[in-house]
């Protein structure tokens, strides 16, 4: 009877031994992520991914889970990342029609704007005292997610850093975007929308989804751009640097 | 199979654009190679394919799966930072609104400029 009970104890870390539990969780964790998220009437400032890393990483917690294992297991759902950031290119490539509406401003806000996002948050950071770390974590804090990665591990950075900072980034850029259009009296849907997507990524792009269809296009379009244009410029200044 | 074949074009593009990666010594990950070889060959080719548009879908719509292992390793390795919250919570507020700020204040005068422009022609 003890030797049962023993057994049923050490589940957890018998089962981590394959990859099947660290996909398992984070699928049910995924799952129960989004109807928490309906449940709660959809939250702009709690989006899905928090509630489920949340709620994943309790359940990590609570079955005392080896953090590396856990990790190790789910390196087979990550290597998936690099053919989902390749179709990434396919929406990019649908909303491209929108540059040739407004080209201009949009060409000279890019690389302003994407470039002053990374330098604003490592300037300040190196101001109050960061490490070399926390700013390769920090730089690509506006780009989205599976792009982010690919440039965090370029510059050498944390990714768990680096995506709590993406997340409350998307969050915060969300609101500004509603506090300071509303104090600037900007009611230009694109604006609104491309300015959602340079700053807040994914977060961004669903909050300019609610707002109209044309902000969603440029916030899809803001977010795709900045990815590429960081991806491009912030490995090369940091190796000159 | 649709789907399948959809996703072994994203592969064999993320591949492609590992290999410029390797080669060439390019400082850029290669899903963001393959994204910009995908994105020109559409635009050059001008449409995307069913079975392409089917799996990018599927990918795009479990992201947030994909990168959940990353971000819940910010409650696990939170120790290692302690002593730097301030600094990152000053970067992400104080530089987020700054780049809000800016972003709006840029693309307001420029959509204004361009406007004026069109009126004066």
């Amino acid at each position: 009877m003890i030797e049962l009970l023993e057994r049923f104890y050490a589940l957890p870390s018998s089962l981590s031994a394959s990859p099947i539990l660290a996909i398992g969780l984070t699928l049910s964790a995924f799952f129960a992520g989004n109807w928490l998220f309906r449940r709660m009437g959809s939250p702009l400032w709690l989006p899905p991914v928090v509630l489920s890393a949340f709620l994943l990483s309790a359940t990590i917690a609570l079955l005392s889970l080896d953090y590396t294992r856990y990790q190790q297991g789910a390196q087979w759902l990550m290597l998936l990342l690099g053919p989902a950031t390749v179709a990434l290119g396919i929406p990019l490539y649908q909303q491209m029609h929108h540059v040739r509406a407004l080209w201009r401003p949009i060409l000279c806000t890019l690389p302003v704007a994407a470039t002053l996002a990374a330098v604003y948050a490592v300037v300040i950071a190196w101001a109050l005292g960061a490490t070399p770390l926390v700013l390769a974590s920090l730089a690509p804090k506006s780009v989205t997610a599976p792009i982010a990665i690919g440039i965090t591990e370029q510059l050498g950075g944390s990714v768990p850093l680096m995506m709590g900072g993406l997340l409350v980034t998307g969050v915060v850029a969300t609101l500004f975007v509603d506090l300071l259009s509303r104090v600037l009296s900007i009611t230009d849907d694109r604006i609104l929308g491309f300015a959602l997507g340079l700053n807040g990524h994914a977060v961004g792009t669903a909050r300019a989804f609610e707002i109209s269809r044309t902000a969603g296009a440029f916030a899809s379009l803001g977010m795709g751009l900045t990815g590429v244009f960081t991806a491009l410029i912030l490995p090369l200044a940091f190796r000159l640097w | 199979m649709s789907m399948l074949r959809g996703f072994l074009t994203l592969v064999l593009c993320f591949m492609l654009g590992e290999a410029l990666r390797l080669v060439f010594l390019i400082p850029v990950s290669g899903g963001v190679l393959g994204m910009i070889l995908m994105t020109f060959t559409l635009m050059l080719k001008g449409s995307v394919s069913d079975d392409l548009a089917a799996a990018s879908q599927g990918l795009i719509s479990v992201l947030v799966l994909l990168i959940m292992p990353g971000v819940v390793g910010v409650f696990f390795s939170a120790d290692q930072f302690s002593g730097q919250w301030l600094a990152v919570a000053g970067a992400l507020l104080v530089g987020t609104f700054l780049s809000v700020l800016t972003t709006l204040l840029l693309m307001a005068s420029l959509v204004r400029a361009g406007q004026r422009r069109k009126s004066d022609d």
